[in-house]
């Protein structure tokens, strides 16, 4: 059925308004109804001052009548009387039996009252002799429905009121508690979680929010295999040169031994490490990415950890200058020593790759109240402000008219961001004056102690 | 090989047939005797009928995969015993597929890091040198340290040092002008494998070299010999 979200919610809000209505119509009258009648109570009240009043009269006891007449006037601030009507028929029309018998010049106590007259109505109880009436104004104090006013407000205003918002939240509920799924699906999967789904945690229905709910498993199952195959095309291709380079990397160890100090050999030596290096990065990345392990398990000192990187930087640079300024001392608590090397000696490498030879690459730790900052600055030709986010993104190129050394970033950069943000740091890229690029690594420093 | 009394015999489990080729080939030239296996099953059959000192063992193998080859010849045998595998050295050791192997080695790597962790593999599951005196002190160049106190004395200065910068300080002492391996380092100081991106040793090193330089000793005493460890002169 199309439009069923539909039909089901006017559904609920036609009957549930007629309902409403008729319920609150039936209550009302239902309540005047209960409400009309004289208090048990005072009724008895009522037919002890008609008995007494009566047993007077029997007895011929006029004084006393008049003083029990005065006694009630005067303690119910009413009007009583005792009266013996006389009914004269004219014109020769006769009174009919079933008129005498139910004849009555006020009301019985028994009959409801109407609410809605200011005025109290007069009561009438008739005496045995069946044709003397006593007759009272009801007493201000027993006339019923004091309460009335409030209850008719209560009945239709606020009754209403209630039914509404509940049947409102219902409403409410049935619509938004899937779309609170689909937000958190939808929250999921921005994550990396792409085996979210969503139609089956929605039960049975059947809707346009169930539609939805296929449309979105149907995004997410194509998206996450597109992802997944990314990924995996990455991974496996940098898994698949593993066997081969070591192969090559064992064939040139041979090589080595047989002829020493071949030129050649050394150059592909030097090749092979760097394409050693982009596999393990890109591998590194891929898995990263993929797995988003947990990696802040190590207490470390930055201190040791950047002077140990430089140590094996000048070695790997000889004819650079590396100018390194470090704190005694720079404890960090559960980061991770391996990203956070592993980063810093790609940034580290790609400084003095990018400063020319005799050039120096300065490496600099401070730490202010909450963070530590460590700044590499190389003497290289910098890059282009437009391009100092995006040398941060896998394999980007600078367009095919730059000659220069920063045609190429391969993974590194993106890896070392990465990583550092795996332990709770920033890594951003700024211009020097006059030339030169600066990396900077900010890090969340422990509180001192 | 230091070991001139009898060659140490490895045995070689990898189905890539040139690469174990090529292995054979390079360790034979540096003087161990070795045996070859291409699957996993006919790996396991001659690591139980032969001793060996040494399995390189692959992790991806046909017909038994090397945690399976493992898990059996455990049972029966405690031969050293260094998986080569194919994954990234950091998830490796997330991952923790430890089921006792004594090293892993992950590709692609080169000779000087297989020699290394061979060296320090077989170093380990050798006796300890008798000849060697039991010392509770050492002397080099104007360095002491007491082994039972745990001090080390520079000049006459005293130095303090944590307790694992204490036994790097100490296990370089032992072997004066001798470069010790990272690989073995990690075995006699942290008492674990070393893997490709761990930074330990070197943070460990480079605190215990800048305590002793800030005390007056020449930089270049503990030297780095880069590609391959550390040494005290």
């Amino acid at each position: 059925m199309k439009r069923r979200l539909l039909w089901k919610l006017s559904g609920v809000i036609v009957a549930g308004s007629v309902l409403l209505f008729w319920l609150i119509h039936i209550l009302v009258s239902k309540t005047e109804q209960q409400m009309s009648f004289i208090d048990e109570a005072h009724q008895k009240t009522l037919y002890d001052y008609a008995a007494r009043a009566e047993q007077l009269y029997m007895a011929g006891d006029e004084a006393g009548l008049t003083d029990w007449l005065q006694t009630i006037r005067y303690k119910e601030d009413t009007w009583v009387a005792v009266v013996q009507p006389e009914l004269r028929t004219l014109a020769g029309s006769e009174l009919s039996q079933d008129f005498r018998e139910r004849f009555r010049l006020g009301r019985s106590i028994e009959w409801k009252i109407h609410l809605y007259f200011k005025t109290n109505p007069v009561m009438d109880i008739i005496f045995n002799d069946g044709r003397t009436h006593f007759l009272i104004t009801l007493p201000q104090r027993m006339r019923p429905g004091t309460y009335w006013q409030q209850a008719n407000l209560l009945l239709q205003i606020a009754l209403p009121m209630l039914l509404m918002t509940i049947i409102s939240m219902v409403i409410y509920r049935h619509v938004m508690s899937p779309l609170r799924q689909l937000e958190r699906a939808t929250q999921q999967f921005s994550q990396g979680d792409f085996e979210v789904r969503l139609r089956s945690s929605l039960g049975g229905r059947q809707d346009e929010i169930t539609a939805l709910a296929d449309t979105f498993d149907a995004m997410a199952e194509r998206i996450g295999k597109l992802i997944r195959s990314q990924r995996h095309l990455t991974s496996d291709l940098s898994h698949e040169l593993r066997t081969p380079l070591t192969r090559i990397e064992l064939a040139l160890s041979w090589a080595e031994q047989n002829s020493p100090n071949c030129e050649p050999l050394q150059r592909i030596r030097e090749e092979c490490q760097q394409m050693r290096q982009m596999v393990e990065d890109t591998l590194s990345f891929a898995w990263l990415e993929s797995e988003q392990p947990e990696l802040r398990t190590d207490d470390l000192d930055l201190t040791d950890l950047v002077d140990s990187i430089v140590d094996n930087a000048r070695f790997e640079f000889p004819s650079h200058h590396i100018e390194l300024k470090l704190p005694e001392h720079a404890p960090l608590y559960q980061s991770s020593a391996r990203a956070l090397g592993h980063a810093i000696e790609n940034i580290i490498r790609n400084a003095l790759i990018h400063t020319a030879i005799d050039g120096s690459v300065n490496v600099k730790l401070s730490r202010t109240a909450e963070q530590y900052q460590l700044d590499i600055d190389d003497e290289g030709p910098g890059i282009a402000e437009k391009y100092l986010q995006a040398i941060f993104k896998p394999f980007f190129r600078l367009g095919q008219s730059s000659r220069h050394h920063y045609d190429g970033f391969g993974v590194g950069l993106s890896l070392a961001k990465r990583q550092v943000e795996a332990v709770g740091g920033r890594l951003s890229a700024h211009n020097l004056d006059p030339k030169g690029l600066r990396m900077r690594i900010i890090l969340p420093a422990p509180a001192r102690d | 090989m230091s070991d001139s009394d009898k060659k140490a015999r490895i045995l070689i489990v990898e189905d890539d047939i040139k690469l174990n080729e090529q292995l054979k080939q390079l360790m034979h030239a540096e003087g161990f005797e070795v045996s070859q296996s291409f699957d996993g099953e006919q790996g396991l059959l001659m690591a139980m009928r032969e001793t060996f000192d040494l399995i390189l063992l692959d992790v991806a193998l046909p017909v038994k995969n090397g945690y399976a080859v493992l898990k059996t010849l455990r049972q029966s045998r405690i031969t050293p015993v260094m998986m080569i595998t194919a994954h990234g050295a950091e998830e490796e050791r997330i991952t923790g597929f430890r089921n006792g192997a004594d090293d892993y080695l992950s590709k692609p790597f080169n000779l000087t890091e297989l020699l290394l962790r061979i060296e320090a593999i077989l170093r380990r599951s050798k006796p300890e040198d008798i000849s060697r005196p039991n010392l509770t002190t050492l002397r080099t160049g104007g360095l002491e340290a007491d082994k039972n106190r745990q001090q080390v004395i520079f000049n006459g200065k005293q130095l303090t040092f944590t307790p694992i910068q204490f036994k790097l300080l100490w296990t370089l002492m032992q072997h004066p002008s001798q470069t010790l391996s990272k690989p073995t380092l990690y075995r006699l100081v942290l008492e674990r494998e070393f893997s490709r991106y761990d930074r330990s040793l070197d943070m460990h090193m480079s605190r215990v070299r800048r305590k002793l330089t800030a005390a007056g000793m020449p930089p270049d005493s503990l030297q780095t010999v880069h590609g391959t460890g550390y040494m005290l002169r």
